[in-house]
């Protein structure tokens, strides 16, 4: 057993300094894609929309004038838009995504011949966000999680929390088997009809108050499974959702990014920058 | 294979490359196919329905050393077919899902009961629509299990809410006290019905889908799917992009090893070693994040290609990482052989004996550790796999502790593919335009982290997916959980039995 205690300590600490800025974000993989909406021009807005296979892009009107949605709680992350309009649509790798509103999630940006790109709707934070994050869960918090129909990803990010590099207990935050013991219950995909039941069971099961978050673009909005046969649809459908994840599956920096809001303890994504361009993270 | 289904008196016309397909009359399916079940290994059973048209009966079929598939199909005049589980155990969960789904009768079948839960306990989901005769069959078929009754035997229920930040599911365990004496799994509470939102789109979309199967299959369920398109259309990959493609796949099998291997380690209380194994497992999915922009390699595949090739100093980077891993793994190992508490746990737990595993067609570690000698990269080479040397470690004990040193060794060898392929990477060339999609049905495959995933996908005339089945492992392996959970193990063993599986729900109910 010591040279198991040697093993890890010749391993030094690993851990992410995450939420704190520096050093840069180290993943490698992009938490979510930045709509650039200074750049966009009316070719590039219809091309986007049809290339963008989860309905996350959509656009409505002509070369002359029309309007672009961007949802980041559809898009899958398959990069199709970043590769073809680079200067339109950037990965980025922050992995602070997560939002405290669902429409904080969605940009709008219109077009019309005559004048540079307008922003419609900048997915910011709304002044009046809903303040049912509780300030006794500004300490620690426990979680109750539920997998609704998930293909495994947001569990295998869920997993590596608990490991060395992000290290959740570091910031007062904990799994409980028990939803008795649970102040937030973090649901991960789509909910489907035979895990409704146990979904609304275990809400039911913990004590007020008590926050929801819904992890991954299944919980958010259906994801690749919106509409389907045999699923009731996203979790604000059936419960209140105070934070919105968005990624396939989330990263583990916008996990804890989550999380962190859940407890106050973090701003809601940064939205795209009203004027300049931003480099990119 | 040709051979064997001529003297069953079968003509088979060649479909794809190494692909034979026979069209059974239904009069005669009860004699034929039964002979090639027991002549060949089953490798996949299922019915497709469609709004007035008969239930069509499908079998993939596969012969030891020989490269070639067979596939039967048979239209069925009635919403029954003779059951062939009393010639192969294989058949039976198949032909429980095509009643349970399709409302198709396997007749004979000895334990027609429901595999899925369905919610308020009724049986699992059904297709919209059904087979055209399916009439309401409720007298036919019994709706529940049967109960587990002896003096002193109780239920544990557990899931499908579980402790952790697990995947639902449902385990009922019957025991006097501390021995399992009977598991029953209840499946479906995930199911998310991925091929049937399939039908209507393009398969290059529905790349998306197949990696949304299971993250822990993401990638090779979408190499399968698109290698089946492409077998369909006649389309060519470059060499640069089959390397790319067999080094994302090994990648993803390492990534895996580490985490069946970490969390048998989590299982048996060794926390440090959990969080040494976690710690590389992170790095391996850092890699894939650098090399495909996504942690899971989504995104990363299209039909006819990639959609990345790693350029040259990413390679040398990806290089010295491996080389890295290599040495800590078998650090690593080393440790946890000598570590008396994690080999006790493991020894002789969940032994499932080969004759068991052989008789159910199993896959992957599970099958390999209990003498099956199978994996798709070597016996259906496809990919760069005929450009490099690797051994499929293989043995019999099967307990968990070989389930565990199948995960090691495949973990080594699969650090020794990325190596060789690294080393031997071809000049890129500029991809061939693809050919236009065009409508046909074709089988594609390939091995994924935790055994053969099998797609037979056919497409429509307008290029697009009519319909696509998609069997990876877990569909076969978990089977035999249950079995071994039962095998003289405690209730305390059931976190080891479970890891050293390492099965996923969501590739069950996909």
């Amino acid at each position: 057993m010591s040279r198991w205690i040697l093993r890890g300590l010749r391993s030094g600490i690993r851990t992410t300094r995450f939420p704190s800025p520096t050093p840069p974000y180290e993943e490698g993989a992009s938490s979510t894609v930045r709509l650039q909406w200074q750049r966009l021009s009316a070719p590039d807005a219809l091309a986007a929309a049809q290339m963008c296979p989860s309905g996350a892009i959509q656009a409505q009107g002509t070369e002359v004038e029309g309007e672009l949605t961007y949802d980041a709680g559809r898009c899958i992350m398959c990069g199709r838009c970043a590769r073809h309009l680079p200067q339109v649509f950037l990965p980025v790798k922050d992995g602070r995504v997560a939002v405290r509103q669902r429409s904080s999630l969605v940009t709008r940006v219109g077009w019309s011949a005559a004048n540079r790109p307008l922003p419609l709707e900048l997915g910011r934070a709304a002044e009046e966000v809903r303040q049912r994050a509780v300030r006794i869960f500004r300490h620690s918090l426990h979680i109750r999680h539920v997998d609704a129909g998930s293909c495994n990803g947001c569990e295998s990010e869920l997993q590596m929390l608990t490991g060395p590099y992000a290290d959740l207990h570091r910031l007062g935050i904990f799994f409980t088997p028990t939803p008795r013991h649970a102040d937030v219950l973090l649901v991960t995909g789509v909910v489907t009809v035979n895990m409704e039941r146990p979904l609304m069971e275990t809400y039911a099961a913990m004590p007020e108050p008590k926050l929801v978050i819904a992890a991954g673009v299944c919980a958010v909005s259906g994801g690749s499974f919106a509409g389907g046969p045999v699923t009731r649809g996203p979790v604000d459908r059936l419960l209140p959702v105070d934070v919105h994840i968005p990624g396939c599956p989330p990263t583990p920096q916008a996990m804890l990014h989550g999380l962190l809001l859940a407890m106050n303890r973090a701003e809601d994504r940064p939205g795209p920058e009203p004027e300049e361009v931003a480099d990119g993270a | 294979m040709m051979a064997i289904a001529t003297a069953v008196g079968l003509s088979a016309h060649s479909g794809a490359r190494n692909e034979w397909v026979v069209d059974c009359p239904a009069s005669e399916l009860a004699p034929r196919l039964r002979r090639l079940v027991e002549e060949l290994t089953l490798v996949d059973l299922f019915a497709t329905t469609a709004k007035g048209s008969r239930p069509r009966l499908t079998a993939v079929l596969d012969a030891p050393g020989d490269p070639a598939w067979l596939v039967v199909h048979c239209d069925l005049p009635e919403a029954a077919f003779p059951s062939l589980s009393a010639v192969s155990h294989a058949a039976s969960w198949y032909e429980r899902d095509i009643l349970e789904m399709h409302k198709v009768m396997p007749q004979g079948h000895p334990a027609p009961y429901p595999l899925r839960q369905g919610k308020s306990g009724e049986p699992g989901p059904k297709r919209a629509g059904g087979a055209a005769g399916a009439g309401d069959d409720s007298g036919q078929r019994p709706k529940q299990r049967p109960a587990v009754t002896g003096q002193g035997v109780f239920e544990l229920p557990l899931g499908p809410v579980r402790s952790g930040p697990q995947e639902s599911q449902g385990f009922s365990f019957f025991s006097g006290g501390e021995d399992i004496v009977v598991t029953d799994i209840t499946l479906g509470f995930k199911f998310r019905s991925v091929e049937r939102i399939a039908e209507g789109r393009a398969p290059a979309d529905v790349i998306l889908l197949a990696e949304r199967i299971a993250a822990s299959s993401c990638f090779a369920n979408a190499l399968a799917f698109s290698r089946a398109v492409e077998r369909v259309i006649g389309a060519e990959v470059t060499p640069s992009e089959q390397f790319t493609r067999t080094l994302l796949a090994e990648l993803e099998r390492a990534y895996n090893h580490l985490g069946v291997i970490g969390r048998l380690a989590e299982a048996t209380g060794l926390q440090v070693a959990a969080a040494q194994f976690s710690l590389m497992r992170e790095r391996a999915l850092r890699a894939s994040g650098r090399l495909t922009g996504h942690r899971y390699l989504r995104g990363a595949l299209r039909i006819g290609g990639t959609e990345v090739v790693p350029p040259e100093g990413d390679r040398v980077w990806l290089r010295s990482e491996v080389e890295a891993w290599r040495s800590q793994a078998l650090r690593l190992r080393h440790l946890l052989e000598g570590t008396s508490t994690f080999v006790d746990r493991l020894d002789t737990t969940a032994y499932l004996d080969p004759g068991y595993a052989a008789e159910h067609n199993l896959v992957g570690p599970v099958g390999r550790a209990s003498g099956i000698d199978s994996d798709l990269r070597r016996d259906h080479p496809y990919g760069a796999y005929s450009a490099v040397e690797f051994v499929v470690p293989l043995l019999s004990l099967g307990d968990a502790k070989a389930r565990y040193t199948v995960h090691v060794m495949e973990l080594e060898q699969t650090l020794g593919v990325l190596l060789q392929l690294l080393d031997r990477w071809p000049h890129a060339q500029p991809p061939a335009p693809l050919p236009k999609l065009r409508s046909g049905s074709a089988l594609g495959w390939a091995e994924a982290p935790g055994g053969a995933t099998v797609h037979l996908v056919t497409l429509d005339e307008g290029g697009r997916v009519a319909r696509w089945r998609a069997r990876p492992p877990a569909v076969v392996n978990w089977h035999p959980f249950a079995h071994a959970c039962a095998s003289g193990n405690n209730l305390t063993d059931f976190p080891v039995i479970e890891a050293s599986f390492g099965l996923a729900s969501a590739e069950f109910d996909r």
